[in-house]
């Protein structure tokens, strides 16, 4: 069951095979590939002027990648409309039950979470899509390495969390 | 094609948020090792899109007839280290970069805050790119 709404969850092979799909439809039609944390550059370019965020390949994307993220907050924001109505809401399942944390406190916690994310997926060269997804489909090194990598760390993180200082499991 | 890519992103978005890739509780389970669900879906997606890789670079022509072909990302020290960061913020927001859109557009209102937070991170990377690419052997700008 979903936090949103408390939907029942798809399938995981519909999900799958529907990430699949977009991947291949994206490439097919535009050559595209697909990676979401390089988005994160694309919109600080618009803001900064270090040397980093002016790299002509950045400047080539960064449309493209602006484009796909604003598609990707609508995709959520029609998931929700359809699945019983767009109502912003704090819920977060179990870190509700066993941090129990308000307001105030996730979004500290989501802000330092958010950096490590930030920081981390432009200094691997991606995230679960661009890395994970297509890095692995398309045997590659880089791809292989960095989800081994950010697959342990989360392992070790959320356990670390839930199982050995909150003994929720 | 501005619709074309706003519309690929709706769609990966929608799939995201239905299928649980982008649900605090199930990012949880899998890295708790609890629930099979995001597995099943990174390793329906991995093992349909690979063989969808080998063909279209094969054919070497995008539906327009334009050349296809696909880079492949560079391998270096910050994969690992970058990637053990990035795990660390998966875990404590529940979400990776998609899905931080996803649940923004949900109406989750923490997810701002792991927006705002992944953006200053990236800013910062780029900031200290240039130290950071020599430990790192990252690409040199």
């Amino acid at each position: 069951m979903l936090i949103t709404h408390h939907l029942l969850a798809w399938p995981w092979a519909l999900g799958g095979a529907g990430v699949a799909f977009v991947t291949l439809l994206l490439l097919f039609v535009s050559g595209r590939r697909l990676g979401v944390s390089g988005g994160l550059d694309a919109v600080c370019s618009y803001a900064l002027r270090a040397p980093y965020f002016q790299l002509r390949g950045l400047l080539d994307a960064r449309s493209f990648r602006a484009q796909f993220l604003l598609g990707l907050l609508l995709g959520g924001f029609l998931s929700a409309v359809l699945g019983g109505g767009f109502s912003p809401s704090w819920d977060m399942g179990i870190f509700d039950q066993f941090v129990g944390w308000g307001p105030m406190g996730k979004v500290a916690w989501m802000f330092v979470g958010g950096s490590f994310i930030g920081f981390g997926t432009r200094m691997a060269g991606g995230c679960t899509s661009g890395h994970g997804i297509f890095g692995i489909s398309h045997f590659e090194g880089a791809g292989l390495v960095s989800t081994l990598a950010y697959m342990g760390a989360g392992m070790v993180t959320t356990n670390l969390i839930y199982r050995v200082v909150l003994g929720a499991f | 094609m501005p619709f074309f890519y706003i519309l690929c992103g709706t769609a990966f978005g929608f799939v995201l948020s239905r299928s649980g890739a982008a649900d605090y509780d199930m990012v949880q389970g899998m890295f708790l090792l609890t629930n099979v669900q995001l597995y099943g879906i990174i390793g329906t997606a991995v093992v349909l899109t690979a063989p969808g890789l080998w063909l279209l670079e094969k054919h070497g022509k995008t539906l327009f007839g334009k050349k296809l072909t696909i880079e492949t990302k560079p391998r270096h020290k910050g994969n690992i280290v970058g990637g053990v960061l990035f795990g660390i913020g998966w875990s404590l927001t529940g979400m990776c970069p998609g899905p931080i859109l996803v649940n923004v557009g949900e109406g989750k209102l923490y997810a701002l805050a792991a927006l705002a937070g992944a953006l200053v991170g990236a800013a910062l990377f780029g900031k200290l790119y240039a130290p950071l690419a020599k430990k790192l052997g990252l690409p040199p700008i």
